[in-house]
């Protein structure tokens, strides 16, 4: 017996000891999730649980339409704010009742397979929460329907335009958002003021590339990187959310306005450039593939290029912190997107279901759920009514969100086409040659284009 | 004794009750001929037979059988999960992508790299390990737990662990260089050496229950023979290699096996620790089968992959077991 206790007391102990790590660990994830970034950071306790949701409201019965909804469930905060929307609409209108189901995120592909598996079984819920650049698949497998039927020209106008840009498939409005997200230049206050180096404090005073790889030179030293690019996050979505905006400020793309032809577009010369310059920045050592996950909270580096909650965790790690615009070449574009909603074919209820969805992103929704996450508000109202947004720091991000934000491609070939970047964005990073990397990745891209362009 | 005892009395009296209880069950139909009471016992049981065997074989068929048949018959098909209901056959498209796929040829070859490193690694370090263990040292007990305890903790907390300490920057295992004066190392991030740190990861956490395995066998050996051969003046070595060895054969036949099957199957530990990368080094088969499948949705290429992996892993077991025959007789 003693040697099992030994065994278990040992056990118990490694077993804490990698709980306690995981939990810290857990907490990333990539850009096209940016919606997963919780306000507390590193603690994200979720107590609600997966599955149905306990509303307050109770269906009567008598209700004529009962819509079936998915939301995703990353944080706590987030999670808690649906709800009460959820229960709201519900008191709101006695005709319709929801059912919402919260359906795990795990930055991954937990979200993902559950709605692989439901389409599968044919078992699609009425509303369901989905990743902005994913829209375009769904809509050409006609998985989800076209809104524009119900949705009136002022009340699109509300969105940011990036929100629009996301949810059009084709010249049809597909999905409407309440969230936005953004990358911005994050800098150690305390450090630009020892080199003497001057921030951008709006939009016109935004860094080039020159700007950002010389300060990033200037501020590197024995034990501090120049610049951050959360390489950690791992090659996945967060490379193409955060980098693609290199290449279209460069006057590049990464596949045609159509989505339907990536040759002369991925491999083109200005994707190459904005390639190079990555490299460039590698090569120079102001940025590193493996930082540590808090490089920039702990004064380790000095610019971050990061998305909204690195304030959070800045704020939180108590360094003096500030952001600038996303750095551009010759056109200020901005990286865009977050979760947004989609009314299934499955549907029979499509006008319901739509005002569900109006619902969600309204001006008030949006405020709330940007309070919730940190995350920017998708309708341009909120940023007037929400203080934070008017003054410095935020002010930079409402500019840019509202001026500069650009939503990723819209093509069905997207899964394929984002890791085709985000290895290339890699092997950039590792020095390697980038020409024949994109070549290869290309050829990747045609054969998939090629199940669409029938 | 008493309680065994008293328990066979109890079983006893269950079986007598059972027989008295049943006795009229079976009276009832008397059969009229001799013969037919024969054929229709043996048909009886063989139906009790299959009747316990049902719950197996429909678990086997519903979750071994069946997938295994529609991954055969989608390997034929251009199945998008997002157009379930639009899947039509294509032949032998898929398997003629698979010999163009540079990625397939990659991940093939860092699966077969893997595995040859880690077949006989972490074999050699079970069965030392476990020799280490058999002697009469003081903590054995504390060593056992510690060298077996990494294989009952999940493969990915013990991936995300590691990942930690590869770090280059605060990762335990560069600080503790860095104490010695050899510069930080890009363990996951350097395409020379991310497979290898995984191979590393890899026999720590799964040689300890090899070990144990060894260890049973070690104290099955009798100790007659070792006695025997100190009296002849045998060596430490020479009774390793000419008794323990030996005694040993056939349980490291069966952990060879077992190991092989296991490192072919290489995915969490990629998964978790490196994505596959750097430049796609450490993606292995069935990790590329996946990402096919469920990130890129093309069950189709996905399933004509998986079926011929499934040929890969049945030729090697074959080949094996053909050697193993050899070496009985």
């Amino acid at each position: 017996m003693k040697k099992f206790t030994y065994m278990f007391l040992g056990l118990m102990l490694l077993l804490a000891v990698a709980a306690c790590s995981n939990g810290s660990g857990g907490a990333e994830s990539d850009g096209g999730n940016a919606g997963n970034e919780e306000s507390d950071g590193s603690e994200t306790s979720d107590t609600v649980e997966t599955g149905e949701v306990d509303t307050s409201v109770e269906a009567t019965g008598d209700e004529d339409v009962v819509l079936e909804f998915w939301i995703h469930q990353t944080g706590e905060d987030e999670t808690n704010a649906y709800i009460e929307l959820i229960d709201d609409f519900n008191k709101e209108h006695e005709d319709i009742h929801v059912n919402a189901e919260v359906i795990i995120d795990d930055g991954a592909s937990a979200y993902s397979d559950s709605i692989n598996a439901a389409l599968v079984a044919g078992n699609l819920p009425d509303v369901m929460a989905i990743d902005g650049p994913y829209l375009s698949s769904f809509a050409d497998a006609g998985v989800i329907q076209p809104i524009d039927d119900y949705v009136d020209q002022e009340t699109v106008d509300q969105y940011v335009d990036s929100i629009i840009q996301q949810g059009t498939y084709q010249d049809q409005l597909y999905s409407l958002g309440a969230m936005e997200a953004s990358v911005m230049l994050y800098y150690n206050k305390d450090i630009l003021e020892e080199e003497g180096i001057e921030p951008a404090h709006s939009l016109d005073e935004a860094w080039s590339w020159d700007e950002l790889l010389e300060n990033s030179k200037k501020m590197t030293t024995e034990d501090r990187y120049g610049l951050n690019l959360f390489m950690n996050y791992g090659v996945g979505e967060w490379l193409t959310f955060m980098g693609a905006p290199l290449v279209w400020s460069n006057g590049g793309d990464l596949i045609s306005e159509d989505g339907k032809e990536v040759d002369g577009y991925l491999n083109s010369p200005e994707t190459l450039e904005a390639l190079n310059y990555v490299k460039e920045l590698f090569a120079e050592g102001v940025v590193t593939e493996s930082p540590g996950e808090m490089q920039f909270e702990e004064g380790k580096a000095a610019l971050a290029l990061g998305g909204p909650w690195i304030a959070v965790s800045a704020e939180e790690a108590g360094i003096n912190w500030g952001m600038m615009p996303y750095p551009y070449k010759d056109e200020k574009v901005s990286p865009s997107g977050s979760m947004a909603y989609a009314i299934t074919t499955n549907t029979e209820n499509p006008e319901e279901a739509t005002e569900l969805m109006k619902w969600m992103t309204n001006e008030e929704a949006t405020i709330k759920i940007s309070e919730a996450t940190g995350m920017p508000p998708a309708q341009e109202s909120a940023f007037e009514s929400m203080d934070k947004f008017n003054e410095l720091p935020w002010s930079v991000m409402k500019e840019q969100v509202i001026e500069t934000a650009h939503a990723r491609p819209s093509t069905p070939a997207y899964p394929v086409l984002t890791d085709a970047f985000a290895q290339s964005f890699h092997a950039a990073a590792l020095g390697e040659d980038v020409e024949s990397v994109v070549e290869q990745q290309v050829s990747r891209v045609e054969r998939e284009l090629k199940r669409f362009n029938k | 004794m008493k309680g065994n005892d008293s328990s066979a009395e109890k079983l006893e009296n269950e079986r007598h009750f059972h027989q008295t209880a049943k006795k009229p069950q079976l009276k009832p139909t008397p059969p009229p001929r001799k013969k037919r009471k024969l054929k229709s016992q043996a048909f009886r049981e063989a139906m009790t037979g299959y009747f316990f065997l049902a719950p197996a074989l429909v678990l086997l068929g519903v979750f071994l059988l069946y997938p295994m048949g529609a991954a055969f018959y989608y390997s034929f098909t251009d199945f998008y999960i997002l157009t379930p209901d639009d899947v039509s056959f294509i032949g032998l498209e898929n398997f003629k992508y698979i010999v163009e796929d540079a990625q397939f040829r990659q991940a093939f070859w860092n699966t077969v790299y893997f595995s040859v490193i880690v077949v006989p690694v972490q074999l050699s370090v079970a069965l030392g390990l476990a020799l280490l263990i058999n002697k009469k040292l003081r903590f054995r007990v504390f060593f056992r737990t510690a060298f077996f305890s990494p294989v009952v903790m999940s493969l990915v907390v013990v991936s995300i662990l590691w990942t930690f300490m590869y770090n280059p920057n605060e990762g335990l295992i560069n600080q503790l260089l860095q104490t010695v004066g050899i510069p930080p190392q890009p363990f996951l991030t350097s395409p020379d050496q991310a497979m290898n740190s995984i191979i590393v990861m890899s026999v720590w956490q799964g040689a300890g229950f090899q070990m144990m395995i060894f260890l049973a066998g070690l104290q099955n050996i009798p100790n007659h023979l070792y006695e025997a051969a100190d009296i002849d003046g045998a060596s430490s070595w020479q009774k390793f290699w000419h008794i323990t060895l030996p005694g040993l054969r056939n349980i490291a036949l069966f952990i060879f096996i077992t190991i092989s099957i296991a490192a072919f199957k290489l995915l969490v530990q990629p998964m978790i620790m490196t994505q596959g990368g750097p430049l796609g080094t450490t993606k292995s088969l069935v990790y590329h089968i996946y990402e096919t499948g469920f990130n890129y949705r093309d069950v189709g290429y996905a399933s004509a992959m998986a079926v011929v992996f499934t040929v890969i892993v049945l030729v090697i077991t074959i080949i094996q077991r053909v050697l193993i025959k050899e070496e009985r007789g």
